[in-house]
């Protein structure tokens, strides 16, 4: 356990879908005002104004005891088209030089299906996990303060889906026609930790 | 019944409550930048902190009143006029049909707060009427609002009693400003973590409700600045690989993967919704029990004038 900052507690766990599994089974306590897993980790908020920080670390301790059973994996199979490069995803060019890769290398190995690792960030934003190891590159030094919906980036070995236009620090590959969040919805979120998707390069969108 | 935006100003928004226990979603909180100020001008009113109201960014705005209305103005100083005469901020104001009330560009400060009585309608979105621009939602159509728009009171019979926030209670506004913080997960390098809480900040020109950037000295993390996206946190200070540190605010991403170096504490982040381009900021160095014990402090010192300050929470 680690402090986060005042009223906040990060715990470690080995992989994504236990982080899912045990913030799930965390907010279900009804103790913490937030439990949210991160890649590698879930962090929780609590009231430190009526409970201590120490009671929180004891509290936390006890639930975690729990074994929290790891959330069925998602039968629902996602298509999303990809148009790769050109001004849908700017940065492809200098991503392939980085791993020195032809565009059309990059477009094969990219293509396919994954697993949603978790949503996060903004609104439908999604983090999906097992790009090849080939794929690995780092986050942009300075985040973007704009970057179009739909937009498909990747860092640290995984794809991030952009569902909301806004800040982003992924270099962009390509962009999806896709809609990934609809406020109006009753089901707001397209995807979900666990839900499959699978992509296809396309000429336009 | 309804109030039509003559100027509607640089970014208006009407924001309530914050967003809670979604941020594993990735819905962040949105709500007032300044919660406190927001609070101060509903308590005016007669209404709860978070009943929705307008948040007005650094150049105020103006209003056409088509109804009788009971109105207060917080947060950042300014001058504003009713018919072109100087009203007082921090008073419960009497607006007639017809009246044209005018918030002043900020002096000191960012962020006005103008409460009605009743409250304004709002769209609701995921549990809250905050607006939350960037996925637009919540509030009016999910936008700043325009020239021309027409505002609606939720009870335009609502009244209220002409009261005045006691001096102790009226929010300073600086040019120089402090809050308390502590250490976070992802260390600075070791050569300087001390600089993070003797540097003289500059607030820099990229700050807005979803973070403000901190300028004049630039950090070292350990590691090569990159991590596995992580849970963050309004008040939460990130440090990217330029070096530049970035403070989360309201309507900030849920994850990100920057190292987290430092949090500002609960009970001054408040203060974000004010911080002004130019403005001068330090971090005071609290642990996460001196932090708590001040919060129980702050919330002890309000609690006279918000009772809601600790419950609803407004801090």
């Amino acid at each position: 356990m680690q402090s986060v900052g005042d009223d906040l507690i990060s715990v470690s766990v080995a992989d994504p879908a236990a982080a899912q599994a045990l913030a799930a089974g965390l907010r279900d306590t009804g103790l913490w005002i937030e439990a949210v897993a991160g890649i590698d980790s879930v962090v929780v908020r609590f009231d430190n104004a009526a409970l201590s920080r120490h009671a929180a670390r004891e509290q936390l301790a006890e639930s975690m005891a729990t074994d929290f059973k790891c959330a069925e994996k998602s039968s629902k199979l996602v298509e999303i088209p990809v148009m790769y490069g050109g001004e849908n995803g700017p940065d492809l060019p200098a991503v392939c030089e980085t791993l020195g890769l032809t565009q059309r290398e990059f477009i094969a190995l990219h293509s396919g299906e994954y697993t949603v690792d978790m949503l996060g960030f903004i609104p439908g934003f999604a983090y999906i996990g097992g790009l090849d190891a080939r794929l690995e590159i780092d986050r942009l030094p300075q985040p973007r303060q704009f970057v179009p919906a739909g937009s498909v980036g990747i860092a640290g070995g995984r794809t991030g889906l952009y569902a909301l236009p806004g800040p982003g620090g992924w270099p962009l590959i390509g962009r999806t026609s896709c809609t990934l969040f609809d406020a109006q919805s009753d089901q707001p979120f397209v995807l979900d930790a666990g839900t499959r998707v699978l992509f296809t390069a396309v000429d336009t969108l | 019944m309804t109030i039509r935006v003559v100027k509607s100003g640089l970014q208006t928004t009407i924001q309530g409550r914050p967003r809670i226990g979604q941020r594993h979603l990735g819905v962040p909180a949105s709500g007032p930048a300044d919660p406190l100020s927001m609070a101060l001008a509903n308590r005016l009113v007669g209404n709860s902190a978070f009943v929705p109201a307008l948040e007005t960014t650094l150049t105020g705005m103006s209003l056409r009143f088509a109804c009788d209305a009971f109105i207060a103005i917080s947060g950042a100083n300014a001058a504003c006029t009713l018919n072109g005469s100087r009203v007082a901020q921090h008073i419960t104001i009497a607006v007639q049909k017809g009246d044209l009330l005018v918030i002043g560009a900020a002096t000191q400060g960012v962020r006005s707060y103008i409460a009605f009585a009743g409250g304004l309608c709002a769209q609701q979105v995921l549990g809250s009427d905050s607006t939350y621009l960037p996925a637009a939602f919540g509030g009016h159509d999910g936008r700043a609002l325009m020239d021309g728009d027409e505002l609606r009171l939720k009870d335009p019979a609502a009244s209220a009693a002409l009261l005045k926030t006691p001096p102790e209670f009226c929010l300073p506004m600086r040019d120089t400003w402090s809050v308390r913080a502590g250490r976070s997960v992802e260390t600075i390098d070791v050569e300087q973590p001390e600089r993070l809480f003797s540097t003289k900040f500059r607030i820099g020109n990229r700050s807005d409700r979803m973070g403000i950037k901190l300028e004049g000295e630039t950090f070292v993390t350990e590691g090569n600045g990159q991590m596995p996206s992580a849970p963050v946190f309004p008040g939460v200070i990130q440090c990217p690989q330029d070096g530049n540190l970035f403070i989360l605010s309201i309507d900030s991403g849920t994850t990100g993967g920057y190292p987290r170096v430092a949090k500002i504490a609960r009970l001054d982040l408040h203060i974000l919704g004010q911080l002004r381009p130019g403005n001068s900021l330090a971090l005071l160095e609290r642990s996460d029990e001196q932090a708590a014990q001040e919060l129980r402090e702050k919330h002890a010192y309000w609690q006279p004038w918000l009772p809601d300050i600790s419950v609803g929470p407004i801090l």
